[in-house]
């Protein structure tokens, strides 16, 4: 395991498996499908970049993806740090709670959104019970509805990311601030936050970059009326089979996902050095 | 905890909600007796888990999915873990470019790469849906078969191979006798991880899968947007079931945190 040629032979079944069946695919299809032009594909992205119909898909696939992002943040930070520093023995059964969704799978998850905000769902008949509401909103197959899905579907991920980043946060820092004289407030936003910001960043970056590719939810929740990036990929490659249009869609995704985590290793890095 | 930090408190019982409310309610509505989906659920059955099960679309697609998860994650750490021994013990040039590119399928969007196999694999090369599946899954779980053992070999010391070496063991068995038990907890953590994400998977399933083998998240998706009865509630209610015995044996071995912690750096 020494010397050169043995290590090759240990990575060339990987790498064999890297080339067929993803790298080299994949670059075919995203510039060279199926009987499509590179100049078809790049005339086909102005067109998308132009149209109002896809730039309200597009639109919406960020703009979720942000919503959902904050979101996430916020609910995931406190409970990270909650989790964190504390001493109770429920601690250790809560994160593992938090942890827990993320090995089930999605399709069940998104599920329970279908009973909770469907038309005879949990939500609509505690608001129709409560009189709050004569009739029912449409709360399924709305943006609202993809916004909660995505919401639950991610959590994890960034309370996990926060988790790792504020346990690594010396305690001894908080209680150094605290006998000097700062509250609990400040400590927390002075001390806490900004040493453990790049879990924060980490998780942000795993929360959008699976909010703007995710398929289940956007398909169960949103419907055909709420299409996002990842739908309306599916319904080019297998209902309208129009490869230049899923190219030209699975390049916005692609270029969306690898800029955000660009960006993030950018601030990352820039972190680390100041 | 909670009363002397009333902002995050609040904010983090709002998470646990979301997170886990919509779970609860899958499961009420599986042990309903009524043939709709209505809340609150109208006394109690275990009809539709009859149902369930004696639904051969969903037994199929469970068999299909099971075969495909495991064959999948054996070939993941049959190609990973010596990729990630070449890695970590190997003299290449340009490693870091190397375990980059073994990572690399994280970062595309699943989608892209389940479109990319079914163009150019399945209508190009006309390859049969199962191999194709197969392909896509293992390069889908090569990821993380190189971070999670790659994580346990980096704690283990050289030293101790060098010394089995220097007492005369050949470079197998010393991997045998050495190394492979220092990684039996990441191997173990990463065969699980490949199981479970194999299993789930839609996005790459989703458009590889033929009408002979279908998996079965897909399977349940199609289903949900023909019918809209408890049937699907109650399988999701045993998948939740399955996940819960896995996850239970994650915690009891490796421990939970452990498993995730090596994925999300």
């Amino acid at each position: 395991m020494t010397s050169r040629s043995p290590a090759l032979l240990l990575l060339l079944p990987g790498l064999a498996f890297l080339l067929i069946g993803f790298a080299v695919p994949s670059l075919a299809m995203l510039f060279a499908p199926p009987g499509v032009t590179a100049g078809e594909i790049v005339g086909r992205l102005g067109q998308m970049l132009t149209d109002p119909y896809d730039l309200r898909i597009i639109g919406r696939t960020v703009g979720l993806g942000l919503i959902v992002t904050v979101i996430c943040v916020v609910l995931g930070f406190p409970i990270a740090y909650l989790l964190a520093r504390s001493t109770s023995r429920w601690a250790g059964v809560l994160l593992a709670l938090a942890i827990f969704p993320l090995l089930l799978s999605n399709v069940v998850r998104t599920f329970g959104w279908l009973v909770l905000l469907g038309k005879n769902g949990a939500i609509g008949q505690l608001l129709t019970a409560t009189g709050l509401v004569d009739e029912a909103p449409q709360l399924l197959y709305t943006e609202l509805a993809i916004v909660l899905g995505l919401t639950q579907l991610f959590l994890p991920l960034a309370i996990i990311s926060c988790y790792s980043a504020v346990a690594q946060v010396d305690p001894g820092l908080d209680d150094a601030a605290r006998g000097l004289g700062a509250s609990r407030t400040r400590t927390f936003w002075s001390v806490v936050v900004p040493l453990s910001s790049p879990g924060v960043v980490v998780a942000a970056t795993l929360v959008f970059a699976g909010s703007v590719t995710a398929y289940t939810t956007p398909y169960l929740l949103g419907g055909s009326g709420q299409r996002m990036l990842a739908t309306q990929l599916f319904s080019y490659s297998s209902v309208t089979i129009d490869w230049a249009g899923a190219s030209a869609t699975a390049l916005i995704m692609t270029v969306l996902v690898f800029v955000v985590s660009g960006l993030s290793s950018l601030v990352a890095r820039k972190g680390a050095t100041s | 905890m909670k009363t002397r930090r009333p902002v995050a408190g609040t904010l983090a019982v709002a998470g646990y909600v979301v997170m886990l409310v919509p779970i609860l309610f899958v499961v009420a509505t599986a042990f309903t007796s009524e043939r709709t989906l209505r809340f609150p659920p109208q006394g109690f059955s275990l009809r539709w888990f009859e149902a369930a099960l004696g639904y051969d679309p969903f037994i199929g697609a469970l068999v299909s999915s099971l075969q495909l998860a495991l064959v999948a994650t054996v070939l993941a750490l049959l190609v990973g873990v010596p990729a990630t021994l070449a890695i970590h013990r190997g003299r290449l040039p340009g490693k870091g470019l190397v375990e980059a590119l073994f990572l690399s399928p994280l970062i595309v969007p699943e989608l892209v790469v389940g479109l990319a196999l079914y163009q150019q694999l399945v209508i190009g090369f006309r390859l049969d849906s199962f191999p194709v599946l197969l392909i896509g899954h293992t390069v889908l779980m090569l990821p993380y078969a190189v971070r999670v053992t790659g994580a346990s070999l980096a704690l283990a010391d050289p030293a101790l191979e060098e010394a089995a070496r220097g007492l005369g063991a050949s470079p197998v068995r010393a991997f045998f006798t050495v190394t492979l038990p220092l990684l039996r907890p990441g191997i173990f953590s990463a065969a699980l991880l490949s199981f479970v994400t194999s299993f789930n998977n839609v996005p790459l399933s989703l458009l590889l899968q033929s009408r002979d083998f279908r998996t079965l998240p897909v399977t349940m998706l199609d289903y949900v947007q023909q019918s809209y009865d408890p049937m699907v509630a109650a399988m999701a209610t045993l998948i939740l079931a399955g996940t819960v015995v896995i996850a239970v044996i994650a915690e009891r071995t490796v421990g939970f945190a452990k498993i995730f912690g090596g994925i999300n750096r």
